[in-house]
């Protein structure tokens, strides 16, 4: 009974750590690419992905920087854990509170104070930089599991080891090391662990155009994570464990088939053991083999410089271009891109202004292109190199005036609107006004955006306000309305509107006009209607930044972006609605070329605005009100 | 294995923590006790008394507290079930638990939601089975069950290592002495295993309570923590000083469980060195 109560408590706990593995590895074969609907079974994400170079290669990054790093970290961390044995304990807990402090910070400020650290010692980024940051974060790991090893040692056993005759270095790899092994391993697999699974501090360290999986993972997030993300999870998960059960289980087996051999030994049925006692070290020396190989590529990876002075350096969002755009274009004009992808303007605002690294070309949106403007980052653009300026839209050349009053620093390059998702089926009445997301009907079924300036602007418009308000008593009352509305709202997301509206999750939700036709390809109840109180035309336009070593290539690329043929393949691709005129006309599918969603006309609405930086002060006041609301 | 030379050995990590540790901490203490403008200021540490900073720090301490506790509760009679397996299993196990960890932090957590949803797995399996449905999804206890999930494995490694290295002898001399089970395990197999469990609850509680991923997707963002305070005043707010004031006031912690590590420490040294 016992022994039963004990396996079924182990067995509750591996469904709960593999509840989720399992999720994972079965939308790896949903056709559908949003994670809430089963779309039917395929293979097609596993095929896709090994064609997918960039994946591919960022898988072997990130396989490279996890052993090097924990590697690196493990020996530095053990022998740490000698010194601090035989440390007094006050200097012992002094480190060991130092060697706590890369666990505390939020990883953020990690991030942020190694990436400073990394510009004030002038070097370059790229995999060395990360390399630095992961040991650095995975020492800890290592210490925090060796050391409780040696505070279990029997001191005397190495005591005695010394007394035989043994030289210190003998008696530690005799006698210490096997005793503290296990903890060694523990620290390794932890630090290899959190190496692979770290994000922040990697992209605040890393240099252009280096991609770890977590990295490609993050800057998906908002156009959705792709299947293949999830299909190259469960092969990666598959062949671990695979390898576990053939290194664990054959070896178990072997000693049970030895054992009995002795025992016939013994007997005298047979005279000599045909098995030796061999399995371990010769494992041991497949995986050393097979871990110097992968350091030695990887160290030469690593001084492998992009030689090209002919080049550009791409800053985008993830997920916002066509790949074989990048390629189309190397061929056409011989200029190589490096790309680099971010997941927000807030992210990508300090790398650029830090100049960790030097971008030519960046693509933010509307209010942070003038915060860019007023810190003097964006040089002006040639309008002499990009004819290609003319197929774009005259309304959004002239909405883009907001925040760039003579069209001088910026291209538009992909546009829409903010408004409301909402499902048919679950609703009452045809929706046209932000008042729904305050009907105490729709309790528990309504998802506000988690960002200061949108949910602010949906409260502002609410009220007849301008969304670019400065003044207090209006922000006052809008945050007053926002801590009113708290109690209704299901919950604060970005990225996650899209998926838990084409699942039915809610009724109601705050979205971008891009998302909504992918939402509504996917469920074909939902509809998106911009508000009659009017709502935010949003930007992203491509600016050159300031000291771009490669302006002209900049603008070449810039150009070809504009072309109509490629804004069309870029729009199939991101969906988001394209500024450009002559590309909408090359849309074969007339519904979607003539669709009100992609293509609104925004002469028909009113009150239509778009978001400008306020300065420091009122997005301090933004902010503070933004946190009251949410911690109420 | 005392030894005058030994001290040499700390020079890698001292070296390596004053450039990357050391330093970088004295550039968010710069950033933490300036301003805008650069001139010294308290402002950015006493901003933790603010009410919304002191409400999100208070309900990150309980939820943390409540996350690292249950993974006590959970890890430790798992740790000694699975330290009876057999030493031959040692890395096996360690990997079983790691494992789950492969699978990207972000992708794990989505799954979650996946799962929890009213709509997700779970609940269409307890509706198939004509059970009332799970509503935990954007709750605190969404986020608890987040912290347990992702933080077992810090407190059931340490924990297990310091169990299997539990000498057999003295369980074994205990019960010879009389002692009975609850005896034994209270008098003798806890607080020879303390270290394990003190670098676990280390391992869970700090990372526990600085996380804001897992308050987000499955707090519905609802519930604010400080770490998504300090996250928030990085990214949205760009407001590098409060954070690095409200980051440096977290530091606290660090001296707080170096504190009660030295006091189990204080413990440790007459009976297990």
């Amino acid at each position: 009974m016992k022994k039963f109560i004990e396996r079924f408590y182990v067995a509750i706990i591996f469904v709960f750590l593999y509840a989720p593995i399992v999720t994972l590895m079965v939308l790896s074969f949903n056709q559908s690419k949003t994670r809430s609907k089963w779309g039917g079974f395929t293979t097609e994400w596993y095929s896709a992905l090994f064609k997918n170079d960039a994946i591919m290669q960022a898988l072997y990054n990130t396989l490279f920087i996890a052993i090097a790093s924990s590697v690196v970290a493990t020996i530095i961390g053990t022998i740490t854990c000698i010194a601090l044995y035989n440390m007094k304990s006050r200097t012992r807990n002094a480190m060991l509170a130092v060697n706590n402090i890369p666990m505390l910070n939020a990883d953020i400020v990690t991030g942020i104070s190694l990436m400073l650290l990394f510009i004030s010692f002038g070097m370059r980024f790229g995999m060395e930089t990360i390399l630095l940051a992961h040991i650095t974060f995975n020492i800890p790991y290592v210490i925090l599991n060796v050391m409780p090893k040696f505070k279990q040692l029997n001191p005397n056993t190495y005591e005695a080891a010394l007394d035989l005759g043994a030289s210190p270095i003998y008696a530690f790899f005799k006698v210490i090391l096997p005793e503290i092994m296990p903890g060694i391993l523990s620290g390794f697999l932890m630090a290899f662990t959190m190496s692979l699974d770290d994000f922040i501090i990697t992209h605040f360290t890393k240099g252009a155009g280096v991609d770890t999986l977590s990295t490609k993972i993050y800057s998906e997030v908002r156009k959705g994570i792709k299947p293949e993300m999830y299909a190259l999870s469960t092969i990666i998960f598959l062949t671990v464990f695979v390898l576990l059960l053939i290194v664990n289980v054959a070896p178990a087996q072997k000693e049970k088939r030895m054992a009995l051999e002795r025992e016939a030994a013994k007997n005298g049925i047979i005279k000599k053991s045909l098995f030796k006692p061999r399995t371990k070290k010769w494992m041991n020396r497949i995986v050393a083999v097979i871990l110097t190989i992968a350091l030695i590529i990887g160290s030469v990876q690593l001084y492998k410089k992009s030689g090209g002075t002919n080049q550009v350096v791409v800053y985008n969002w993830g997920e916002y271009i066509d790949p074989i755009v990048l390629e189309m274009f190397t061929e056409e004009t011989g200029i190589e891109v490096i790309y680099d992808e971010y997941e927000t303007n807030e992210v990508m605002y300090p790398k650029v202004a830090s100049g960790a690294t030097q971008y030519d070309i960046v693509c933010p949106s509307d209010y942070m292109i003038q915060k860019m403007l007023e810190n003097d980052m964006l040089a002006e653009i040639d309008f002499d190199n990009i004819p290609n300026i003319k197929h774009i839209d005259e309304n959004y050349m002239i909405q883009s005036r907001e925040f760039d009053p003579e069209n001088k620093y910026s291209v538009p390059y992909c546009v829409g609107t903010v408004g409301i998702l909402y499902n048919k089926t679950m609703v009452e009445e045809p929706i046209d006004s932000w008042d729904v997301l305050w009907d105490e009907r729709y309790k528990d079924n309504i998802l506000m955006q988690d960002s200061v300036r949108d949910a602010f602007m949906v409260s502002l418009k609410r009220l007849g306000y301008s969304m670019n308000s400065t003044n207090p008593d209006e922000l006052e009352e809008a945050k007053e309305d926002l801590i009113a509305q708290k109690p209704l709202t299901q919950a604060y997301v970005v990225d996650q509107v899209r998926d838990k509206m084409i699942g039915n999750e809610a009724a109601i939700g705050v979205i971008y006009s891009g998302e909504a036709i992918y939402t509504q390809m996917e469920n074909p109840d939902l509809e998106y209607v911009i508000p009659k109180e009017g709502t935010n035309v949003w930007i992203d336009s491509w600016c050159i930044l300031k000291d771009a070593p490669n302006k002209e290539n900049a603008e070449a690329f810039i150009n070809f972006l504009c072309r109509p043929d490629i804004a069309l393949i870029n729009f199939e691709y991101i969906t988001y609605t394209t500024p450009n005129v002559e590309g909408r006309a090359l849309i074969e599918d007339e519904a979607i070329r003539n669709s009100e969603i992609a293509f609104p006309d925004l002469s028909k609405y009113e009150n239509l605005e778009t978001f400008r930086y306020l300065g420091e002060d009122a997005d301090r006041m933004y902010n503070n009100l933004w946190k009251e609301v949410k911690s109420e | 294995m005392k030894n005058k030379h030994s001290k040499w050995l700390a020079m890698p990590f001292t070296v390596w923590a004053t450039i990357f540790i050391i330093i970088p901490l004295f550039m968010i203490l710069y950033y933490g006790f300036v301003n805008g403008e650069g001139t010294f200021t308290w402002e950015n540490i006493l901003a933790i008394g603010e009410p919304e900073h002191l409400k999100a720090l208070g309900i990150s301490i309980v939820l943390s507290l409540i996350a690292t506790v249950i993974c006590l509760v959970l890890a430790y009679p798992l740790a000694m079930i699975l330290s009876r397996l057999g030493i031959n299993q040692n890395s096996f196990i360690v990997l079983i638990f790691i494992l789950p960890m492969w699978m990207n932090f972000l992708l794990r957590t989505l799954a979650w939601q996946t799962l929890l949803e009213k709509t997700g797995v779970i609940n269409s399996i307890l509706s198939f089975l004509h059970l009332p449905a799970l509503n935990i999804i954007n709750t605190p206890y969404a986020i608890v069950l987040g912290m347990v999930y992702n933080f077992l494995p810090f407190m059931v490694l340490p924990i297990y290592n310091a169990i299997i290295k539990l000498d057999k002898d003295v369980i074994n001399a205990a019960r010879d002495l009389g002692a009975n089970g609850a005896q034994t395990f209270t008098k003798v197999i806890f607080p020879l295993t303390l270290p394990g469990v003190i670098s676990g609850i280390t391992m869970v509680f700090i990372p526990a309570l600085t996380t804001f991923v897992i308050s987000n997707l499955l707090g519905g963002g609802k519930i604010l923590l400080i770490g998504n305070v300090i996250e928030q005043e990085f990214t949205q707010a760009s407001n590098w000083n409060l954070g690095s004031g409200l980051s440096t006031v977290m530091m606290l912690f660090i001296v707080i469980s170096m504190i009660l590590s030295s006091i189990f420490d204080k413990d440790g040294e007459g009976g297990m060195f």
